[in-house]
C-alpha cells in the first residue's frame, strides 16, 4: 500500500469523524438526512400534479434519453447551428475550447466591472468562474436567497445545490443579520424573506450592470436560452441589467425549444420544487417603436453574451472516455437524494463542485484521481441507485466503478479494501 | 454432472443455520443438488476494485474448480454470488454455460411453488420484503420471484414498501465500505425499517441481513420489526412453526 493511499484514507477518515462532533458537517448532515428521507419517499406520491414523480419519469424517460443521445451523436453540428442561430438573434456568442479560454473571454466581457450579480449556477463552479472571480478581486453578489445566506455565513463547505442555505437555522440567520446589518428581525422565515425583498430587491432592480447565469438548456435550432427558477432573481438579473452573461458547458445544448422544456420540466418534477418561472430568452431587449428603427436595450438587457465551453466534453465523446455519459446529465440532482453514501455522509461525500458522485466525478475530470479519492470515492457502496433513478439514463455507477479501478491500479485505494481484495484472490475467501 | 448448492462465503462463514435451511429447501425441491467441500469465493466483492486481468484470472480459477467437479448447474443463496456469477463469468469466460440461479428463482418456478404448497397456520402475518441491490441490479433481475413466492403462501400477506423493486433503498453494506464505515448503514438500513407496515422484514441477501440485523439489535434505534432471512422464514413455515418469532 502506497503512502499516498494511506494519507488519502486518513483524510477521508478525518472528514467522516467530523460527523461525530458538533461541526458544520454534522449540522449539514442532520438536515440532509431529513431532506433525503422526505425526498426519497415523495417520489412515489402525487403531490403538486396528478401523477407521481416516478410516473412522470417513467412516461418521459425514453423521450429524454433518446433526445440526449441524438444530441450527443451530433454534438459538433448542434454547436455550429446553435452559434449561428444565437448570432442571428443578436446574442454575442463565444465558443471556448477550454475553461482557460472561457476565463479570458469572461474577463474581457466583464471589463472594468468589479461587481458581478449571479444566479445559482453549478456550471460556474464547473467552468472555474468562481475561483477566477476570487483571483481577480471581482465581488460576486449572489442573488438566490440560499446562496445569499451561504455568503452571509461565509459557508465554505459543499452545500445542497437546489437550496444552498436551507440547512441554516432560522435563529442563526436572524443572529447573523443582526451581526452584519444591525437589524433585529423576528425569527420567522417570512420575516427574513421580507427583509431581503425590501432591501436587496431594490438593488437588483436598479444597480445591476453585469449579471451571470447558466442555463437549464439552450435550444440550438431556435437560439433560445431557457432558465428555470422560483424566486424571480433570474427574471430580475436577466432583465434589469446592462449585460447578461450566460456561461455554460456545451452539453446544456438541446435540439429544440420543446426539448429544452422537457429538460426543465424533468428538473422541476424530479426536485418536487415549487417553481414559478421559466424564462425563454431569445436575445437582448429591443424596440422598433421609434420611427421603425430597431434599437437594442429597451427595458431589458442591452447585451446578452453566451459563452459555450467545451473543455472535457467533446473529448469525452470523440475519444469514447469512460465518463462520456456525463454529457447526457440534465443536472436534476436526483442522484444525490437516492445515493446511499450521499444520504449518509452529506457534504463529507462531496467536492468543491457540489454533493455526491456527480461532483466527485467532476473533481476527477478537473483535478485527477487523487482528488476523487480524497473526496470520498470509496464511500460509494456501488448500490447503483444513481443509475437506476437517473431520468436521463446516465450510468453514473459504472463511471464510479471505473474510478475505483483506476485508484486501485494507482495503489491509492483504502488499505482495508486492498486487504479485502487480496484475501479473495489469495485465500479464495474474504471472511476466513 | 454436478448440481451445486453454492452457499457463498458470508453465509457459510457466519450463517450456518441459514445454510442448513437453504439446503433443506433446495433438496426438497430437487434432491440431486449437493454441496462440495471448500468452494472458492466467486470474487463478487472485488468487482469494483480489481483490474479486468485480475478478475479474469480469479474467475478462470473458480471456473476450473467448477470443471474439475463437473458442475453443470448452480443454485446460490447469496445475492452477491448470483449477481457476479451471472454477469462476470459470462463476460470473462467465452462459452461459460453453467446454469446459475438464485434460490428465489428455483422456488418461484410454478411447479416448485405447487410442490412447496406453503401454508401458515394461525393468524395472518404481514411482511415486508427488501429488494437487495445485488438482486435487483443483476443481468436478469430478481424482483418478481420473491413476490410470487410470498403471495403464494396462505396466511402471509406481503406489504410493499414505498421504495421497492429497482428503486429500493440500499442497506449500506455494499462496496466493502461497511467493514470500516458504518454510517452508510446506520442511516440507510434504519430508513428501510421505517418503510411499510409489516410485522417482519424479509431479505434474501446475507449482506443486507448483516446490516439490518445490526440496526435491529441496537436498542437506541427502537426497531421492533425483526429482520428475517428468506430461507429461515420459509423453513419455519414448512415446519409449521411461527415464522417471525
Amino acid at each position: 500500500m502506497s503512502e499516498e493511499g494511506k494519507e488519502l484514507f486518513e483524510k477521508v477518515k478525518e472528514k467522516v469523524d467530523r460527523l461525530k462532533e458538533n461541526t458544520l458537517e454534522k449540522q449539514f448532515s442532520d438536515f440532509w438526512k431529513m431532506a433525503c428521507y422526505a425526498k426519497y419517499r415523495s417520489y412515489e406520491k402525487p403531490l403538486q400534479y396528478a401523477d407521481s414523480v416516478n410516473d412522470y419519469i417513467e412516461k418521459n424517460k425514453e423521450e429524454l434519453t433518446q433526445m440526449r443521445e441524438k444530441f450527443v451523436q451530433n454534438i459538433d453540428s448542434y454547436v455550429e447551428t446553435c452559434i449561428k442561430r444565437l448570432e442571428k438573434k443578436k446574442f454575442r456568442v463565444y465558443y471556448a475550447k477550454t475553461n482557460e479560454e472561457a476565463h479570458e473571454i469572461f474577463l474581457k466581457e466583464l471589463g472594468d466591472n468589479k461587481i458581478l450579480y449571479k444566479s445559482k449556477s453549478n456550471q460556474a463552479k464547473d467552468l472555474g468562474l468562481i475561483d477566477l472571480c476570487k483571483e481577480n478581486n471581482i465581488e460576486i453578489k449572489e442573488t438566490d436567497l440560499g446562496d445569499v445566506l451561504v455568503q452571509l455565513f461565509d459557508y465554505k463547505l459543499p452545500s445542497y445545490q437546489v437550496g444552498p442555505g436551507v440547512h441554516f437555522k432560522v435563529e442563526d440567520i436572524v443572529a447573523k443579520i443582526k451581526e452584519k446589518y444591525g437589524v433585529e428581525l423576528i425569527p420567522e422565515p417570512a420575516e427574513i424573506v421580507k427583509y431581503f425583498r425590501n432591501t436587496y430587491r431594490k438593488e437588483l432592480l436598479n444597480d445591476v450592470k453585469v449579471s451571470l447565469t447558466s442555463a437549464n438548456a439552450i435550444a440550438a435550432e431556435e437560439g433560445c436560452v431557457v432558465l428555470l427558477e422560483n424566486e424571480g432573481n433570474i427574471s430580475l438579473i436577466t432583465r434589469a441589467t446592462e449585460k447578461h452573461i450566460v456561461a455554460v458547458g456545451i452539453t446544456k445544448l438541446v435540439p429544440t425549444v420543446f426539448d429544452a422544456l422537457l429538460v426543465t420540466k424533468m428538473v422541476e418534477r424530479t426536485n418536487n420544487a415549487d417553481l414559478a418561472y421559466i424564462s425563454l430568452i431569445y436575445g437582448p431587449s429591443g424596440t422598433s417603436d421609434v420611427a421603425g428603427t430597431a434599437v437594442k436595450g429597451m427595458y431589458g438587457a442591452k447585451e446578452v453574451v453566451v459563452i459555450l465551453v467545451d473543455d472535457w466534453r467533446t473529448k469525452a465523446i470523440h475519444e469514447n472516455l469512460f465518463y462520456k455519459e456525463l454529457v447526457n446529465c440534465i443536472s436534476c440532482k436526483t442522484c444525490n437524494f437516492v445515493c446511499t453514501a450521499s444520504r449518509a455522509f452529506g457534504n463529507v461525500y462531496a467536492s468543491k463542485y457540489g454533493l455526491g458522485a456527480l461532483a466527485i466525478i467532476k473533481d476527477y475530470i478537473h483535478n485527477g484521481i487523487e482528488a476523487a479519492v480524497a473526496d470520498g470515492l470509496f464511500l460509494c457502496t456501488g448500490c447503483e441507485n444513481c443509475s437506476n433513478w437517473c431520468p436521463a439514463g446516465v450510468n453514473l455507477a459504472d463511471i464510479m466503478r471505473q474510478l475505483k479501478k483506476e485508484a486501485t491500479e494507482k495503489d491509492i485505494c483504502p488499505p482495508y479494501l486492498k486487504e479485502y481484495k487480496d484475501k479473495i484472490f489469495r485465500d479464495k475467501n474474504p471472511f476466513q | 454432472m454436478t448440481k451445486l448448492i453454492y452457499l457463498g462465503c458470508l453465509s457459510s462463514s457466519k450463517y450456518k443455520e441459514t445454510c442448513e435451511n437453504a439446503m433443506k429447501i433446495i433438496k426438497f425441491l430437487d434432491d440431486k443438488f449437493v454441496t462440495l467441500e471448500n468452494p472458492p469465493c466467486c470474487g463478487a466483492l472485488s468487482y469494483h476494485l480489481a483490474s479486468d486481468e485480475e478478475l479474469k484470472s480469479h474467475v478462470t480459477f473458480v471456473n476450473e474448480w467448477f470443471k474439475e467437479h463437473e458442475v453443470t448447474e448452480i443454485v446460490t443463496i447469496c445475492a452477491g454470488c448470483y449477481n457476479y456469477l451471472s454477469h462476470y463469468y459470462k463476460k470473462f469466460i467465452p462459452g461459460f454455460n453453467i446454469k446459475v440461479r438464485h434460490l428465489l428463482q428455483l422456488m418461484a418456478q410454478p411447479d416448485n411453488i405447487l410442490k412447496l404448497n406453503l401454508k401458515h397456520q394461525g393468524k395472518k402475518i404481514t411482511v415486508n420484503y427488501h429488494d437487495a441491490c445485488h438482486l435487483r441490479n443483476a443481468d436478469i433481475p430478481i424482483i418478481e420471484e420473491p413476490r410470487k413466492i410470498l403471495n403464494s403462501i396462505e396466511g402471509i400477506q406481503l406489504k410493499e414498501m414505498e421504495n421497492r423493486e429497482k428503486l429500493s433503498i440500499c442497506c449500506g453494506a455494499g462496496g466493502g465500505v461497511y467493514s470500516i464505515f458504518k454510517e452508510n448503514s446506520d442511516y440507510n438500513a434504519l430508513a428501510i425499517f421505517k418503510q411499510g407496515k409489516g410485522r417482519a422484514l424479509l431479505t434474501a441477501c446475507p449482506f443486507c441481513y448483516t446490516a439490518l440485523k445490526r440496526i435491529q439489535n441496537n436498542k437506541e434505534n427502537k426497531v421492533k420489526k425483526p429482520v428475517i432471512k428468506f430461507e429461515d422464514f420459509i423453513v419455519k413455515i414448512m415446519d409449521g412453526v411461527d415464522p417471525i418469532n
